[in-house]
C-alpha cells in the first residue's frame, strides 16, 4: 500500500498474454500502417491524376501522307487556327512527327523506323478549366475540316483511373478495418482468458466489496499497456517498410508511379496508430470484462 | 441485521444443502454456528456474504431484501460486511500489508492515514515481523491472521468468519475471539461458524446449531451465565498486558 509501486489486485503482469498480446498487436499495427499509407499514397495519387489532366484535351487527326510535312498540312493547320479561335483554349501546340516518335521510342525504338509508320498527328490543347469549349460543337467543328479527327478530353480514362485509386482506397479501408476487428476479437480472446486464469482474485475482489468497474480497470490498464507497447513497436517496423518503398519508387522516376513522401497531417495519422491501437485494446478487455461479469451471480 | 426466512439452498440440480432456515440475527449480536463438518455451516455463511443466493425462501442483510439488489448496490453491501473464509484467500502476489489494505483500495479510502491502521492491525495479531511477506511464505496459522485482519479492518458492521480459529493455537484463538469481542462492543454484529465446542464454551454468546442443512437449536445466554464471560476476560487478561492496551486502542 505504501511501499514502492502499487500491485494490481490482480497480477496481470505475470500471464503469457503480456509477452505474446504486444507482438500481435504489433503486427496488426504494422499491418495497419501500410495499409493506411497505401490508402493515402492511392487518395493522392488519384488528385494528382485528376488535377494533372484537368483542363487538358488531345485532338488526333489521321495519319497524314508520306513524306508530307507538318507545317505544309493545312488540314493540320486548319484544326490548330480554329482551336486557338475557340473561346475558352488557352493554348494549342501542335506535336510534330519527332516529338510523337520519341513519346512512342520507349515502346517501338529507333526513330528512325517510327518514322515510316503511319502515326497519327497530334494537338495538345490546354482549356480554361473554369470556362471550357463546348466540346460538342468542338468536336463537330474539328471533324468538318478532318474527318475522322477524335477529341479525347481524357475523361474516360481517367474515370478509370480514378475507379482503380479509389479501389485501392477502399481496400486499404477496409484492411485497417479488418485489423482493427482481428485485434479487438483477439483482445477479447486474450481478457477472456484472463478472466478465467484470475477468476479466484476476481471472485474474491468481488466478495470484499468491488465492483465490476473496478475489476474492468485492472484489465483495461493492462491491455492499454500492452496495446500501446505493441502499436508502437508496429509502428517503428513500418517507417523502414515505407522509406524502403518509397526509395524503390523514386528510383524508377516515372510520373505514373505513386509519390511516397506523406504530408505531416498525414504522417500525424500515421503516429496516431499506437494510440488508437491501445484505445481499441483499453475499450474492448473493458467491455469483455464488463459483459463477462454481468453474467456472473 | 440478518434475516432468514424459510430459506433452502441446492447447488445446481442436486439435494438441499439447506432446509427451511429461519434465523434472526439484532445489529450489534454475536453469534456461533456450530455443527459438524458438512452440516452447511459454510453454506449458510456464503448466503450471508452474499457469494450465494437462496434456491427458495427470502435472505435480509441490513434490513433489506438481497434478491432485488441490483450489482452495483450488492457491491456496496459487501463493504459493509467482512469475512474470514475458512481458506484465507489471500492474494499471493500481495504482501501481508497489501492483502490487509485491500478492502480499504477497494472501497476508494487512499487516506495514507490508514496505513497506520493496517500495521497496527498485523502488529496486535503478531505479524509485527512479516508486515511485507507474501502469503506463500507464511505458516497456514499466520495466513489465518492477514485474513482475519483484512477482514476487520474496513470496521465492518457484520463480520462473518468460518472457522477463523481453525489453523491457530488456542492461545492465539482466544485473542483473536477476544478482538471480535472488542470489535462487537463497538456494534459489529459477529457470526462466528465453528465446530469447536470447546472454544464456543469458553464465551458467552447464544450458539446456533446446524445438522444435517437444518437448525437444530437455538441456545441464547440465560441470565446469570456472567460466568462464562468473566471466565473470557479472565483468560484474555492473562495473555498479559500487551494484549489489553493494544486491544483497548483498538476498540476505541
Amino acid at each position: 500500500m505504501s511501499r514502492g509501486r502499487r500491485r494490481q489486485a490482480v497480477p496481470l503482469d505475470h500471464d503469457a498474454s503480456g509477452r505474446y498480446l504486444p507482438l500481435l498487436v504489433a503486427i496488426m499495427v504494422y499491418l495497419a500502417a501500410l495499409a493506411l499509407a497505401g490508402a493515402m499514397v492511392a487518395n493522392k495519387l488519384a488528385a494528382r491524376w485528376d488535377r494533372g489532366l484537368a483542363g487538358a484535351l488531345t485532338v488526333q487527326l489521321p495519319p497524314a501522307a508520306a513524306g508530307s510535312e507538318d507545317s505544309a498540312d493545312p488540314v493540320l493547320q486548319g484544326v490548330a487556327d480554329l482551336l486557338t479561335e475557340t473561346e475558352g483554349v488557352v493554348s494549342v501546340e501542335v506535336m510534330h512527327t519527332g516529338a510523337i516518335a520519341a513519346l512512342l521510342e520507349p515502346w517501338l525504338g529507333d526513330t528512325a523506323l517510327i518514322g515510316d509508320l503511319p502515326l497519327p498527328r497530334l494537338i495538345a490543347v490546354t482549356v480554361d478549366p473554369q470556362a471550357p469549349p463546348d466540346l460538342t460543337a468542338l468536336r463537330r467543328a474539328v471533324l468538318a475540316i478532318a474527318p475522322g479527327s477524335l477529341v479525347d478530353d481524357h475523361q474516360r480514362w481517367l474515370s478509370h483511373l480514378l475507379d482503380l485509386a479509389r479501389a485501392v482506397e477502399i481496400m486499404a479501408a477496409v484492411v485497417v478495418a479488418l485489423v482493427v476487428l482481428a485485434a479487438a476479437i483477439m483482445v477479447a480472446f486474450v481478457t477472456r482468458m484472463g478472466l478465467a486464469a484470475h477468476d479466484q482474485a476476481i471472485e474474491l475482489l468481488h466478495l470484499i466489496g468491488a465492483q465490476d468497474s473496478y475489476v474492468a480497470r485492472q484489465f483495461q490498464n493492462h491491455s492499454l499497456s500492452l496495446g500501446l507497447r505493441g502499436g508502437l513497436i508496429g509502428l517503428l517496423c513500418a517507417l523502414p517498410t515505407l522509406y524502403l518503398a518509397r526509395y524503390l519508387l523514386e528510383r524508377v522516376q516515372s510520373d505514373l508511379l505513386p509519390d511516397l513522401s506523406l504530408r505531416p497531417y498525414e504522417w500525424s495519422l500515421l503516429v496516431l496508430l499506437p494510440v488508437a491501437s491501445a484505445l481499441v485494446t483499453m475499450v474492448t478487455a473493458r467491455i469483455t470484462v464488463l459483459r463477462t461479469l454481468a453474467r456472473l451471480p | 441485521m440478518v434475516r432468514f426466512e424459510d430459506v433452502a439452498l441446492r447447488y445446481g440440480n442436486g439435494p438441499e444443502i439447506l432446509k427451511h432456515i429461519s434465523l434472526h440475527f439484532d445489529p450489534g449480536s454475536y453469534h456461533f454456528l456450530v455443527g459438524a463438518s458438512g452440516a452447511g455451516k459454510s453454506s449458510l455463511l456464503r448466503m450471508m456474504y452474499l457469494a450465494q443466493r437462496p434456491s427458495s425462501g427470502k435472505v435480509a442483510l441490513f434490513g433489506k431484501d438481497v434478491a432485488g439488489l441490483s450489482r452495483r448496490k450488492t457491491a456496496l453491501l459487501r463493504r459493509k460486511i467482512g469475512v474470514v473464509f475458512q481458506d484465507f484467500r489471500l492474494l499471493d502476489h500481495l504482501t501481508a500489508r497489501e492483502n490487509v489494505a485491500l478492502p480499504l483500495r477497494i472501497s476508494g479510502d487512499t487516506d495514507s492515514r490508514r496505513d497506520k491502521d493496517v500495521e497496527e492491525l498485523l502488529i496486535w495479531v503478531g505479524l509485527a515481523d512479516h508486515m511485507d511477506a507474501l502469503p506463500p511464505t507464511l505458516s497456514g496459522g499466520q495466513q489465518q491472521r492477514v485474513a482475519i485482519a483484512r477482514a476487520v479492518i474496513a470496521r465492518p458492521s457484520l463480520l462473518l468468519a468460518d472457522e477463523p480459529t481453525g489453523n491457530l493455537d488456542d492461545r492465539m484463538a482466544v485473542r483473536l475471539l477476544y478482538l471480535f469481542e472488542e470489535l462487537n462492543k463497538i456494534g459489529t454484529t459477529v457470526v462466528i461458524a465453528t465446530h469447536n465446542e470447546a472454544l464456543v464454551e469458553r464465551f458467552h454468546h447464544p450458539v446456533t446449531r446446524i445438522s444435517d442443512g437444518q437448525i437444530w437449536t437455538v441456545e441464547t445466554v440465560a441470565q446469570g451465565e456472567g460466568g462464562n464471560r468473566a471466565g473470557a476476560a479472565d483468560l484474555a487478561a492473562g495473555l498479559g498486558a500487551d494484549l489489553g492496551a493494544t486491544a483497548g486502542r483498538d476498540g476505541s
